[in-house]
């Protein structure tokens, strides 16, 4: 059956599909039930996959899909904007002061990340926080490697505007 | 921010794409070169790459117990759904469209789809707690293997049965009952309800095989009445079991509306009995149905491990085949 046991697709995947829908719906309740959903119905079509396929872009892509259909209701979506998003820092910033700047900081990002449009913010998470490449990211939203690289970077210069008049942390050698 | 300039905007995309790690070589090369010469570039490339610094940080780090909750969950589920999956494959055969399905215990299901050619005409689609999954190619071995069956071209379809279809343990064990009458042979209804300790039930038997999951498989084209008619098959396809008949070499005779195994062409073994006799000997020719295995062959009797009679010696005397 299929290519590798499914088991090994879950144990491989499943921790990074579980933050790729956490990140998207700041609930974990949510990212439960959708990445449950994500790997039954990677486990329906497992066997009809092509042998050469990408499997880790292919589960971002069923999980991409059940993420939009569970933001087509608004109201849905404003009670995750309402939402506190569980996450923690895994960065060690140097001293307390510049620590404390860092976490405004991302909060504030997190905010206007989940206040992006849904597929700039999809885009953007796809290729900031999991790195997949653009075919890729074209793929789970269903448009050419070209828009999702335009959606990427009309979320970013959103990021940057919103950012205007914060302290970022300095990037020390800018090359 | 004030207005930029003309070359500034032209270059902004590769300027954020630069700044982000996501350039090409080349449109990096351009960007650096302009920035050489352009200070509120430089600055805005310094604000990209901070952006894009924190922007990274913000990938949440879930609990290591949610997310080994999440996973236990999911991994409940998914037991559950591969215990209730079957996979299924439909093919065209001789004998109209045919399904087979697999589970993960076995092959749950043969079935003859009639003028039907995909799920709809299956009673798959209908069973409560089976989800039904289109197979892959690993299931093109089991249209291969039926496919020479019915052909003639094997013997043996030694797969691995999922009785999950039985609907009863009386069901099931007319299934098992009839499922070790060999390749070759024929017995009647009566005889398998003898086989399972329920002499009487024969009417009950014959209706536990009409809903043959596993036709061919488990063989009840080789179950005929006890007159010697072939009595049923599959609805109205009488001509399907006399096909598959033939094909083992049983030798039947057309009767109205139906067929009739040729008794005197048959090598029989009576019930406990562990020594095949020529249809002639002693009272086998007269005996019940209900009490007998009729044999096409002296090979396939003895394939089963069957020694000829000592007193009329089919070894001997085989019958002359015409």
């Amino acid at each position: 059956m299929g290519l590798q046991p499914f088991e090994a697709v879950v144990a491989s995947h499943h921790a990074e599909i579980y933050r790729y829908l956490l990140r998207l719906t700041s609930r974990s309740g949510d990212a439960d039930d959708l990445s449950q959903e994500t790997f039954l119905r990677a486990y329906r079509a497992w066997e009809g996959l092509d042998a050469g396929a990408n499997v880790r872009a292919w589960l971002f892509t069923i999980a991409t899909n059940l993420a939009r259909n569970y933001y087509r209701s608004e109201s849905r979506r404003r009670r995750a904007y309402a939402g506190v998003s569980d996450t923690r820092s895994d960065v060690d910033p140097a001293s307390p002061e510049e620590e404390r700047r860092y976490r405004e900081t991302r909060a504030l990002l997190e905010r206007v990340v989940d206040g992006l449009p849904l597929k700039q913010r999809m885009a953007f998470v796809l290729r900031k926080l999991h790195d997949l490449e653009y075919d890729a990211i074209g793929k789970s939203l269903e448009c050419s490697p070209e828009s999702a690289r335009a959606h990427v970077f009309q979320a970013l210069k959103k990021i940057r505007v919103s950012l205007n008049g914060h302290e970022l942390p300095t990037m020390e050698n800018v090359r | 921010m004030t207005t930029k300039h003309p070359s500034c905007r032209a270059i902004e995309l590769d300027l954020v794409a630069t700044a982000t790690g996501d350039a090409e070589s080349r449109a990096a090369q351009r960007v650096h070169r302009h920035m050489d010469g352009c200070a509120p570039c430089r600055e805005e490339f310094g604000r990209y790459r901070a952006v894009d610094h924190v922007a990274r940080g913000i990938r949440p780090e879930p609990a290591p117990e949610q997310l080994a909750q999440a996973r236990t969950g999911l991994e409940s589920r998914l037991a559950d759904l591969r215990q209730r999956r079957v996979a299924y494959r439909i093919f065209p055969s001789p004998l109209g469209h045919i399904l087979v399905g697999r589970s993960e215990h076995g092959i749950a299901l043969v079935e003859y789809l009639g003028r039907g050619t995909t799920l709809s005409a299956s009673r798959l689609g209908r069973v409560e707690g089976v989800e039904a999954v289109e197979g892959g190619p690993e299931l093109e071995r089991l249209q291969r293997d039926l496919l020479d069956f019915i052909g003639g071209r094997r013997r043996d379809l030694d797969w691995t049965l999922d009785w999950r279809l039985a609907r009863s343990d009386f069901e099931r064990a007319v299934l098992e009952a009839t499922a070790a009458i060999p390749y070759g042979a024929v017995a009647s209804y009566a005889g398998v309800a003898r086989r399972i300790g329920k002499p009487s039930a024969v009417r009950a038997v014959a209706q536990a095989l009409r809903w043959n999951p596993l036709p061919i498989v488990v063989p009840c084209h080789r179950v005929i009445g006890t007159s010697g008619r072939l009595t049923g098959y599959a609805g109205d396809k009488l001509g399907w079991k006399q096909q598959l008949l033939t094909v083992e070499g049983i030798k039947l005779r057309a009767a109205e509306r139906d067929y009739r195994i040729a008794r005197e062409a048959m090598y029989a073994l009576g019930e406990g009995e562990t020594e095949y006799c020529l249809p002639s000997c002693g009272s086998i020719g007269t005996r019940s149905l209900a009490l007998l295995t009729l044999f096409a062959s002296r090979e396939v009797a003895e394939a089963r491990g069957l020694a000829p009679c000592t007193s009329c010696r089919p070894d001997l005397h085989p019958l002359q085949i015409v």
